[in-house]
């Protein structure tokens, strides 16, 4: 899966922008403000159909523009597919070979990426929300019906806590109509759950290979997929997820809210048996998240068949050296890779040899250098 | 100069219909009050007053009608044991087109929505259940729309008529007719598995 060309017109400060690459590995440089991160952002988004960066798609056009368009071809085996996102005033359009996609959910997933940025930190360190914005993107990335699962719950989630807090204003319950939600809400928590507990299971193996290597085998990662249902997961089939809802009736009645479900659910990381958010080092957390992004290379691979675009927005500079030579390993030769950095002085030098150069300067590409290409070693 | 006051009236009265914004006003007002034959603007006016006055829902089914009860429920010749329930009017009439349903119906008016502030006693169901009573249904056929609010409205009711013992059945869904799988998106695919029968 390579990238061959990508072209922004009206896109945050870039007025029209056309590129074309042929390497395997490209770096951007350029000062900050200068426009590196909005590349990789634009690639991003025509993976995801989302920023990385905002989620109000508006801030995306570029000032005083009325809409913004982002394009890409790529090469997908012997495939050339051409993907194009549209974001005015009326929305957001997206197609695949000029045939706009209706459903989103038919749209992701024609390519994948992972991006590491240096907010991949709060992964580890911050509140259970960023790790469900984890999960959720990068099972949603490789399974359109997790999103479409994902989709329903919200919107059954919102019925149901309207309902609880009509409850409290009209005094009465109608519990039938509570069982229904419930049940409704049940069905979706369980599929999404399946999958998240699976997802979290194969990340295992794969985090676990790499954060062993990048620490000398002087540690083990482990994840563990924390349910606000049950702390027994074998035990949680639909009827389970039910009974438990049906417990807590009182309480959610009382606080006109759902207490429980998959939108309160959390996973931590273990290193060596300890909790790694609250009793890790610096060092442990930065490799922990390393290890976790850099094991969904494998995982998307495997799921999909196809490697990931890799994105690497501001971290390889700041990564040591044996962090930057195991990055390369599991990017070897076969994933397309672009990064963004201010200064390649803290890039390997094997890395810079082998790469494309950009330079950005106010949203234009002022410069290039070609490297040693990996196609025609 | 502006239009007279008559014109401009009937203007602001167009402008009041779903899709039309004031130019389609000013060109409709100007086409009545120009062109239109006397007869035909007085047959209009007619209409508008008789569909708000002549027209109301049946009490039977809450299907719109200007008779009482309307013309599915006073039709003899219908299946009186089986009856679809739909969310519309629109629904109905969409049903009814196919010309192949010879049941009876009844309408909602909504599906249960409380972000919408539409609750399980907003809907049209109290004269639902005491049809039950008194005819001799036996099927019900859930033909709300497949949406969220339309799933929990059909599964609120058949658990309302568990005790009943009539049949409740929902209406299938999944891949469109004459479609192959190739086309079909992953979630239509899905529910196309998720609902399959057996073979009689
Ligand atoms: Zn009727």
């Amino acid at each position: 899966m390579d990238i061959k060309s990508l072209s922004l017109l009206n896109f945050r400060n870039y007025s029209h922008l056309d590129i074309k690459f042929s390497n395997k590995l490209n770096i951007f440089i350029g000062n900050n403000a200068q426009g590196k991160t909005t590349l990789l952002e634009s690639i991003y988004l025509l993976a995801i159909s989302k920023s990385h960066k905002t989620s109000k798609d508006k801030d995306l056009i570029k000032f005083n523009e009325s809409y913004s368009k982002v394009c890409t071809v790529l090469k997908k085996s012997d495939l050339e597919l051409k993907l194009e996102i549209i974001i005015s005033n009326q929305g957001k359009k997206v197609s695949i070979n000029n045939v706009e996609k209706k459903k989103i959910s038919e749209y992701i997933g024609t390519f994948n990426v992972v991006m590491f940025a240096p907010e991949d930190l709060d992964i580890v360190k911050r509140d259970p929300i960023n790790r469900r914005k984890f999960l959720d993107i990068e099972i949603g990335q490789t399974s359109s019906i997790y999103i479409h699962n994902l989709n329903q719950y919200n919107k059954i989630l919102k019925q149901r806590n309207e309902y609880l807090k009509s409850t409290q204003i009209n005094k009465t319950i109608d519990f039938p109509y509570l069982d229904i939600l419930t049940e409704q809400l049940a069905i979706y928590a369980e599929k999404i759950l399946n999958k998240r507990i699976e997802f979290i299971k194969k990340l295992n193996v794969y985090a676990n290979k790499i954060h062993e290597h990048i620490s000398n085998y002087h540690e083990k990662l482990y994840l563990e997929y924390i349910s606000s249902f049950s702390r027994d997961l074998s035990k949680l089939n639909l009827n389970q997820i039910i009974e438990v809802y049906k417990k807590n009736y009182n309480t959610d009645l009382l606080k006109g809210s759902t207490q429980m479900g998959i939108h309160r659910d959390d996973f931590r990381l273990f290193v060596n048996d300890i909790d790694v958010s609250i009793f890790g080092s610096q060092g442990q957390q930065r490799t922990t998240a390393l290890a976790i992004k850099l094991s969904l290379i494998d995982f998307i691979k495997d799921e999909t068949n196809f490697y990931p675009i890799v994105l690497l927005d501001d971290v390889l500079s700041e990564l040591d050296d044996l962090r930057q030579s195991q990055l390369l390993d599991c990017i070897q030769e076969k994933v397309q890779t672009f990064v963004t950095t201010t200064n390649i002085s803290g890039i390997k030098k094997e890395i810079i040899d082998k790469s494309d150069i950009f330079f950005i300067e106010n949203g234009n590409i002022i410069n290039k250098k070609e490297g040693g290409n990996f196609d025609k070693q | 100069m502006n239009y007279p006051e008559s014109v401009s009236k009937l203007i602001e009265s167009l402008s009041k219909l779903p899709g039309v914004g004031p130019k389609t006003a000013e060109r409709l007002a100007l086409h009545i009050a120009t062109k239109m034959k006397e007869e035909d603007a007085l047959n209009f006016a007619k209409s508008l007053l008789n569909v708000k006055r002549e027209l109301m829902k049946c009490p039977i089914c809450g299907n719109l009608t200007d008779k009482n009860p309307c013309s599915v429920c006073r039709d003899n010749t219908r299946d009186r044991s089986i009856i679809a329930v739909v969310e519309e009017v629109r629904d109905l009439i969409a049903m009814e087109k196919m010309k192949e349903y010879r049941g009876m119906y009844h309408v909602l008016n909504g599906a249960i929505s409380p972000i919408n502030g539409i609750g399980p006693q907003d809907i049209n169901l109290p004269t639902l259940l005491e049809r039950l009573k008194n005819e001799e249904v036996k099927e019900i056929i859930m033909a709300t729309n497949t949406t969220i609010e339309g799933e929990s409205t059909a599964m609120y009711i058949a658990k309302l008529l568990e005790k009943t013992g009539i049949k409740v059945t929902r209406i299938a869904r999944g891949l469109p007719v004459g479609g192959g799988l190739e086309y079909a998106d992953e979630v239509t695919l899905l529910k196309a598995i998720e609902g399959r029968r057996e073979f009689k």
